[in-house]
C-alpha cells in the first residue's frame, strides 16, 4: 500500500467517524458547508488551473440552487431527480456563457464573469413571478431519496450525502488534474501559444473545465435548496465567489487538496470571528490580505514544501525505444508541405508577397533573409498563428489553410519557437509529457474512470517523453524545474517538446539564436539525426554555417518576396542574395 | 417626447462623465500596473464620506472639501500601492486581484464602523432652482458635477500627454523593461498611477455623491460599472474608459426611463455581451485580447 493510499484510507475514515465520534450539530453544519464550498472552490480551481479565473461562479451555484428548488416546489419532483437536472441544466448554462467568454483571457474573463452574476443576481431579484425577488423561495422540499419516507432529517444524514458528493470531487478533480487533462490546463495556463502548436486546444480545455466546475456549482446548488430550503437573491452575491476564491487561493490553486483545506479553514474562520461582533468582516478582510500577501501559494504548498515529488512507476519503453513512427506515413510522392501563393499583409504593406515554398520528403530546407524579410511571418501562416491573406497551406497533400494551430499540429506539423519556449514551471520530464498531449488516445471517460488502458497509455507516454530526452541530451535533467535549465538546454529542451507531437514536418524558427558554437554544434547533430529518423525540416536561420553546412535547399525572401532558391552552394553564388545582405564578406565569413 | 429624451440623455451623459472618471482610472491602474482593482468602488465611496466628513460635519468650505477629498483618496491609495501593491509584483494576476478584494472588504467594514451603514445626504451649496435650457431642467449640482468632469477628464489627458510623469506613465505603459532601462523610476510611476486612479475614483464619488446618497455600500454597484466601462472601452484604453462611461450613462438613463429601472444596473452588462459578440477586444482594443 502506497503512502498516498494510506492517507487516502485514514482521511476517509476520520471523515466518516466523525459523527459518529460525537461531533455535534453545530461542528457537522460546518463541515457540511465547509463540504458544499469545496465543490464550488474545486471547480474554480479547475478553471484556474488554465488561468481563468472564473469571479462570477456564484451564478452557477444559485442558477443550480434555483433550478432544483423550483422543480421541487413546481413539480413536486424529487431532489433524487431534480439535482442531476440542476448540475444538467447549470452545466449547459456553463458552456453557453463559456462560449461567448472564454476567447477572453485574463483580467477581461474576470471581469465579465464578475458581471454575468450581477446580471444574474439581478433578473432573480427582480423576476417576480419566477423567484419570487427578494423575498425569496421559501418551503422547498427537504432531500429525500426518492420517496418522502426516505427523507433525510438529521444533520449526520446530511452530512453523508456531503461526504459521498465531496468524496466524489476529489476523486474526480484528481483524476482530471493528475492527467493529460491537467496537464494541458497548466500549460494553457503557462503558454498557451505553445500548448497550441503541441496540439493542445485552449478552447476545449478550457470549456471542458468550464462545463465541469459549473456542473459541481448545479450539484452544490441543488444540494444546498434541499438542505437549507429556503433561497434567495442573496445566493448571487459577490461576497460568495469571493469567499470561493479565497478557498482556492489559501488552500492551495492548482492542487487537488488546495480547495478542501481551504474551503475547511475558511468555513470555519468566519465563525470564530463571530466573537469579534462588530470588527468580524473587518478582521476577516485583514486575515484574507494577510493570507493572500503572505501565502500566496496556498497552505498546501506550504505545508509540503519539503516533499519530493512522487516517484512515478515504471515507465514500459527503455530509454532507446523508437520515437518516431508518424513520420514519413504522408504523402509518398510530392511535397510533404506546400505554401502557394501566400500573402499577408499589415495595413498596406505586404509582411509576405506571393511566397510559394515546397518542403520535400526527408529535406532539410532553410528560409533565410535580413531581419524583416517575413520569414517568421511566413512561420506564422504555415503553423495557423496568422491568417494568410491570399494563398493555401497543404499538409501531406491536404489543405491546412486558416486551421487552428492544434489542429496543425494534430496533422503532424509542429514548430518550435523563436526564443525558447517552454512551459518554465513544469519539470522537464512533463514540459514533453505535456506535448505528447495529441498522442493521447484514451478517452474521458477512461481517465476519469482511471481503467487500465488509461494507466497504460500514461506508462507508454512517460516512457516516450524519456526517450526523447535521451535523444536529445536530457536524460539526466528530466526532474528538474525547465526554469532552471541553462540557456542551452532550454532549447534542447525546446526541441524535445516539437518531437514529442510524432511530427512529420518540424518548423524550426531561429533554433541556434543566442546559443555558443559547441552548443551550435551539438544543435545541429540533433537536427540532422531528427531528419535521419525521416522527419522533413523547415528552417529559419541567421546563423549561416549551420544553414550552410545543414540544408539541402534555400530559399531567400527579401521584403516578403522570395528572390533565390537553390543549394547552399548556388545561394552563395546568387547575386540578388549578395546585393540583399549588402556586403557578401558577412555572408561568405559564416560560411 | 423629443423634450423627455432630451433629458434622460442630459442626465445620462452627467452620470457618464463619473462613471468615466472611475472607468479611466480603472483602466490606467490596469494599464500601468497590470492590477485589477476591485477596491476602486472603496475609493469612490471615500471620496464621498470625506467630502461628507469635511463639508458636512466638520463644515470646511464645499469647494476645499472637495479638493480636500480627492487628495485624502489619492493618499490612501498611495499607501495601499507601497504597503501592498509593491510587494506582490510580478506575481500572477489573481494575487493582486484578490488583494484588492480583500482591501475592498476591508475599507467598506471600516466605514461601517466609522460612519454608520445609514445613507446620507451632503447639503451642497447649490441652488434647488434648475438650470432651464429649453425643455431640458438640470439642477446646479448636477451641472457643477458634469462640468467638473470634464475638467478633471481633460485635465488626466494633458497630465498624461504634457507632463513629465505622464511620459513616464506612457512608457512604463508600452514597455515596462525599456522604461527602466531609459531612466524611469518604475516604483514612483507606479505609486503615482495608483494614487491618481484612486482620486479620480474618488472625485467621481464626491461628484455623485453629492448628487445622490452616500453610505458605505455605495460603492459596490459603482465599482461593477467601472468594470464594465472599461471592457467596453478596452482595457487600458483612455479614449475607451471616456467613450465607454458616456455610453453606460447614457443607455443607464434610457433605460431606466423606457424600459425598466429594476434592470437598470444590469445594462452595462447586457451591452457588454452585445459587444464581445460583435467585437471581443472591445470598443478601441486594437491589440488581442490574450495578454
Amino acid at each position: 500500500m502506497s503512502a498516498r493510499a494510506r492517507w487516502t484510507a485514514l482521511g476517509v475514515a476520520v471523515f466518516l467517524a466523525l459523527p459518529l465520534a460525537g461531533v455535534d450539530d453545530y461542528y457537522l453544519h460546518l463541515l457540511i458547508m465547509a463540504g458544499l464550498f469545496f465543490l464550488l472552490a474545486a471547480g474554480m480551481n479547475l478553471l484556474l488551473a488554465a488561468g481563468q479565473l472564473n469571479l462570477g461562479h456564484t451564478a452557477f451555484f444559485g442558477i443550480g440552487a434555483y433550478t432544483s428548488g423550483l422543480l421541487g416546489l413546481s413539480f413536486g419532483l424529487s431532489p433524487v431527480v431534480t439535482m442531476p437536472a440542476a448540475a444538467v441544466f447549470t452545466a449547459l448554462v456553463g458552456a453557453a456563457v463559456g462560449r461567448l467568454t472564454l476567447r477572453l483571457r485574463g483580467a477581461y474573463f474576470v471581469l465579465v464573469t464578475t458581471g454575468f452574476a450581477e446580471v444574474i443576481r439581478l433578473v432573480a431579484t427582480n423576476w417576480m413571478d419566477l423567484t419570487q425577488g427578494p423575498m425569496g423561495l421559501a418551503g422547498v422540499p427537504p432531500f429525500d431519496l426518492g420517496s418522502a419516507r426516505w427523507t433525510l432529517v438529521s444533520k449526520r444524514e446530511y452530512y453523508y450525502l456531503m461526504a459521498v458528493l465531496a468524496g466524489g470531487t476529489l476523486y474526480l478533480t484528481a483524476r482530471l488534474l493528475g492527467s493529460r487533462v491537467g496537464r494541458a490546463l497548466r500549460a494553457i495556463r503557462e503558454n498557451e501559444a505553445l500548448a497550441e502548436s503541441s496540439g493542445i486546444s485552449a478552447y476545449r480545455h478550457t470549456m471542458l473545465a468550464m462545463v465541469v466546475a459549473c456542473g459541481l456549482a448545479g450539484v452544490a446548488g441543488g444540494f444546498y435548496a434541499h438542505y437549507i430550503t429556503f433561497l434567495s437573491p442573496e445566493l448571487f452575491g459577490f461576497h460568495n465567489t469571493v469567499t470561493m476564491a479565497v478557498m482556492v487561493v489559501a488552500g492551495g490553486q492548482g492542487t487537488v487538496l488546495g480547495p478542501a483545506v481551504g474551503a475547511l479553514v475558511f468555513t470555519y474562520v468566519p465563525e470564530l470571528l463571530r466573537m469579534a461582533v462588530f470588527y468580524r468582516m473587518l478582521l476577516y478582510g485583514v486575515i484574507l490580505l494577510l493570507v493572500v500577501m503572505f501565502m500566496p501559494r496556498g497552505l498546501v504548498h506550504h505545508l509540503r514544501r519539503r516533499a519530493v515529488a512522487p516517484a512515478d512507476a515504471p515507465e514500459t519503453a527503455g530509454a532507446t525505444a523508437e520515437f518516431a513512427h508518424g513520420a514519413g506515413a504522408m504523402a509518398p510522392n510530392g511535397p510533404v508541405l506546400a505554401a502557394r501563393g501566400v500573402t499577408v499583409r499589415f495595413g498596406g504593406l505586404a509582411a509576405v508577397e506571393d511566397l510559394s515554398v515546397e518542403l520535400r520528403q526527408g529535406e532539410i530546407l532553410a528560409l533565410i533573409g535580413p531581419n524583416g524579410a517575413g520569414k517568421s511571418t511566413a512561420f506564422n501562416v504555415v503553423t495557423g498563428f496568422q491568417a494568410a491573406d491570399a494563398g493555401r497551406v497543404e499538409l501531406g497533400g491536404r489543405d491546412v489553410t486558416g486551421l487552428q494551430p492544434y489542429r496543425v499540429a494534430e496533422r503532424g506539423l509542429v514548430r518550435m519557437f523563436q526564443r525558447t519556449s517552454l512551459f518554465a514551471e513544469a519539470s522537464v520530464l512533463d514540459n514533453v509529457l505535456t506535448a505528447c498531449h495529441r498522442l493521447a488516445r484514451t478517452r474521458l471517460w477512461q481517465i476519469v474512470c482511471a481503467t487500465s488502458a488509461s494507466w497504460r497509455e500514461e506508462r507508454e507516454l512517460r516512457g516516450r517523453a524519456r526517450a526523447i530526452l535521451e535523444f536529445v541530451g536530457l536524460g539526466a535533467r528530466a526532474d528538474a524545474l525547465a526554469r532552471n535549465l541553462s540557456c542551452g538546454e532550454q532549447r534542447l529542451l525546446g526541441l524535445a517538446i516539437a518531437l514529442a507531437p510524432d511530427p512529420s514536418v518540424l518548423l524550426l524558427d531561429e533554433p541556434a539564436a543566442g546559443l555558443n558554437p559547441v552548443e551550435t554544434e551539438r544543435l545541429m547533430r540533433l537536427i540532422e539525426a531528427v531528419r535521419g529518423r525521416g522527419l522533413s525540416v523547415l528552417l529559419v536561420e541567421h546563423d549561416m554555417k549551420l544553414v550552410m553546412g545543414l540544408s539541402h535547399r534555400v530559399i531567400v525572401l527579401n521584403y516578403g518576396r522570395k528572390i533565390a532558391e537553390g543549394t547552399p552552394a548556388e545561394i552563395q553564388r546568387h547575386p540578388d542574395v549578395i546585393k540583399a545582405y549588402l556586403g557578401t564578406e558577412d555572408m561568405l565569413a559564416h560560411a | 417626447m423629443l423634450a423627455e429624451f432630451v433629458q434622460h440623455v442630459v442626465n445620462g451623459l452627467i452620470l457618464g462623465g463619473g462613471y468615466a472618471l472611475m472607468g479611466i482610472g480603472l483602466t490606467l491602474i490596469f494599464g500601468i500596473m497590470r492590477v485589477v482593482n476591485f477596491a476602486h468602488g472603496e475609493f469612490y465611496m471615500l471620496g464621498a464620506f470625506f467630502l461628507y466628513t469635511l463639508f458636512s460635519l466638520a463644515g470646511v468650505n464645499f469647494f476645499a472639501s472637495s479638493a480636500l477629498a480627492v487628495l485624502g483618496v489619492a493618499v490612501v491609495g498611495a499607501v495601499i500601492e507601497r504597503l501592498v501593491l509593491r510587494r506582490l509584483r510580478g506575481q500572477a494576476i489573481e494575487i493582486p486581484m484578490l488583494a484588492t478584494v480583500a482591501l475592498s472588504v476591508i475599507i467598506q467594514n471600516a466605514a461601517i464602523l466609522l460612519w454608520d451603514p445609514s445613507p446620507k445626504t451632503i447639503k451642497h451649496v447649490f441652488s434647488p432652482v434648475p438650470l432651464t435650457l429649453g425643455p431640458v431642467h438640470v439642477v446646479w449640482i448636477r451641472v457643477f458635477a458634469g462640468l467638473i468632469a470634464v475638467a478633471l477628464i481633460l485635465g488626466s489627458h494633458l497630465l498624461i500627454q504634457k507632463t513629465r510623469i505622464g511620459r513616464a506613465m506612457r512608457a512604463t505603459f508600452q514597455d515596462i523593461d525599456m522604461a527602466r532601462l531609459t531612466g524611469v523610476d518604475v516604483d514612483r510611476v507606479y505609486m503615482f498611477t495608483f494614487a491618481f486612479g484612486a482620486a479620480l475614483a474618488g472625485a467621481s464619488g464626491a461628484l455623485l455623491g453629492a448628487v445622490f446618497w452616500v453610505y458605505p455600500a455605495m460603492g459596490d454597484l459603482a465599482a461593477l460599472k467601472s468594470f464594465a466601462v472599461v471592457i467596453m472601452g478596452g482595457l487600458g484604453n483612455f479614449l475607451g474608459a471616456i467613450v465607454g462611461g458616456l455610453l453606460l450613462g447614457v443607455s443607464e438613463s434610457l433605460g431606466a426611463g423606457y424600459v425598466s429601472s429594476g434592470y437598470k444596473d444590469a445594462i452595462g452588462f447586457v451591452l457588454i455581451i452585445l459587444l464581445l459578440l460583435w467585437r471581443p477586444q472591445g470598443l478601441f482594443g486594437k491589440r488581442s485580447v490574450s495578454r
